[in-house]
């Protein structure tokens, strides 16, 4: 299986802020979902792979190609949703698809139009007077109307009620179909990317911290609930983080099976991947 | 590239609209004293129209998703002057309808001192969108708007200095000789403008 997306030891530095040695794949045929809090680096990594800011160290694959000196040949293949609504406010469905045949080569009227009605968006309504929900659906409509390889979506979800959410995650499963394609999603909203994701990749402050098939971290991982002489008792190494609560210790464990074995009275819980973000952000070492 | 020329003219179908009453409510207005003002009027209001279009542009982020696409930075720039060119020389084929129909309406013969008004006019719409562009890259339209019309006040006060001390403007046999110098300087304004734009547009982080 190949990669659409190989990110080698990419580094950015800002006054305030660092990405430090950022690495991932996204493999065809699967959907990444890059996860971390606001701030922790993932608009900026998915920035850095379009050459929107220019990276100080590392090597960015996409579609095989290098995207420093292949540009706009990926570009014809790649399709992006950013946070929010790139078309002008007095455009209509119909002038983005004039202006847009003319830019991408592979523009696709007739999947763009099917797109549009799908997602039922008018065509005789000024994009101003779409509502939030429309103007993502249309970015996406777009994004796939030139028939992308690779989908990259910057908080698209972010913003739009469970119902839009889930009718937009539905699309990206159809998109995923095709062995070839390959969707980097980055989101807050981690209980989209549950239902989606095949790995979890997790930035934070500029640095990779987990990069795991999501099955194998959710079955893996656990929540211990105990008090706090059990938990003097756990070995270093048998947990990731901890939280201590008033009264008991919550904590995040590697190997559920594992630890089950040792103490088989112990409390366990299953996890998700909210969980890990906040015990990785805001728990303890 | 065509793309993008398209887009800035579909933004700007709302304000050409408006445009056009305005030069209609002028025409009526000036072309009855005989007054060559209307021409400039004409010229500078289409021409600033680039500038809305790059504020349009601010307005929806566009930029940093336009270069997600097939589009190069130097792409961005060209399209950018290239629309500049179509909307001056827009705006000089309705100053020259509105001076022939002008003069039809007042019985006179179309004179060939308007046609010279909107020709130097023309060219100077060009090197006043040089000026424009490279400073709206660097600093943003709002902030730009203000210096440009900070370094509008330079020459004028210069041609004010120079009436004020009588120095005899230096009187050419042919008039052709300021004209080619206006263009010659034109050309080097726009090319120069155009390469400091691209330097400022390579480097920037979106």
């Amino acid at each position: 299986m190949t990669n659409a997306i190989e990110i080698k030891n990419l580094n950015k530095n800002y006054q305030d802020f660092k990405l430090k040695d950022v690495s991932f794949k996204v493999p065809r045929g699967s959907i990444v979902g890059f996860i971390g809090e606001n701030g922790a680096g993932k608009t900026t990594t998915i920035k850095a792979m379009l050459n929107l800011v220019k990276r100080d160290g590392g090597t960015i694959e996409m579609l095989g190609m290098d995207t420093l000196k292949d540009e706009k040949k990926i570009k014809e293949s790649v399709g992006v949703v950013m946070d929010g609504c790139n078309f002008h406010d007095n455009l209509k469905t119909g002038d983005i698809a004039k202006m847009l045949a003319s830019i991408y080569k592979k523009w696709n009227q007739e999947l763009y139009q099917q797109y549009l009605k799908k997602f039922k968006l008018p065509e005789n309504k000024i994009i101003k007077e779409f509502s939030r929900g429309m103007k993502m659906k249309l970015q996406i409509a777009v994004a796939l109307s030139h028939e992308p390889e690779l989908l990259i979506l910057d908080e698209a979800t972010s913003g739009l009620d469970p119902i839009v959410r889930e009718e937009i995650l539905d699309v990206f499963m159809d998109f995923i179909q095709d062995e070839k394609h390959a969707i980097l999603i980055s989101s807050h909203i981690t209980s989209d990317l549950d239902k989606i994701a095949d790995y979890i990749v997790f930035i934070h402050q500029g640095e990779i911290l987990l990069d795991e098939e999501k099955e194998t971290l959710l079955s893996k991982m656990g929540v211990l609930k105990c008090g706090e002489e059990d938990f003097r008792k756990l070995e270093v190494d048998e947990y990731i983080r901890y939280r201590k609560n008033q009264f008991s210790f919550e904590v995040l464990v590697n190997d559920k099976a594992a630890i089950r074995k040792k103490y088989p009275e112990a409390v366990l819980d299953g996890v998700t991947i909210e969980e890990i973000m906040l015990f990785y952000v805001r728990g303890e070492k | 590239m065509k793309g993008l020329i398209l887009k800035d003219l579909l933004n700007l179908k709302g304000t050409f609209k408006m445009l056009g009453l305005m030069i209609f409510i002028f025409a009526v207005i000036y072309i009855p004293q005989g007054n060559g003002f209307i021409f400039g009027m004409i010229i500078l209001m289409v021409a600033m129209m680039v500038v809305t279009t790059i504020s349009y542009d601010d307005l929806a982020k566009w930029d940093a998703y336009a270069l997600t696409m097939p589009v190069t930075r130097k792409e961005m720039v060209l399209s950018k002057y290239l629309v500049m060119a179509l909307l001056n020389t827009l705006g000089a084929v309705l100053a020259l309808i509105v001076g022939i129909v002008g003069s039809m309406i007042m019985r006179q013969s179309f004179s060939m001192e308007t046609l010279a008004i909107i020709g130097v006019l023309y060219l100077i719409a060009f090197s006043y969108g040089s000026m424009m562009v490279p400073l709206i890259y660097r600093f943003g339209t709002e902030k730009a708007r203000l210096m440009l019309i900070l370094s509008a006040l330079i020459p004028t006060g210069l041609v004010l200095l120079v009436t004020q001390m009588q120095i005899p403007l230096p009187e050419a046999a042919n008039p052709w000789i300021y004209f080619f110098l206006l263009l010659g300087f034109t050309v080097i304004m726009v090319s120069g403008s155009y390469l400091i734009s691209l330097r400022i547009y390579n480097k920037k982080e979106f």
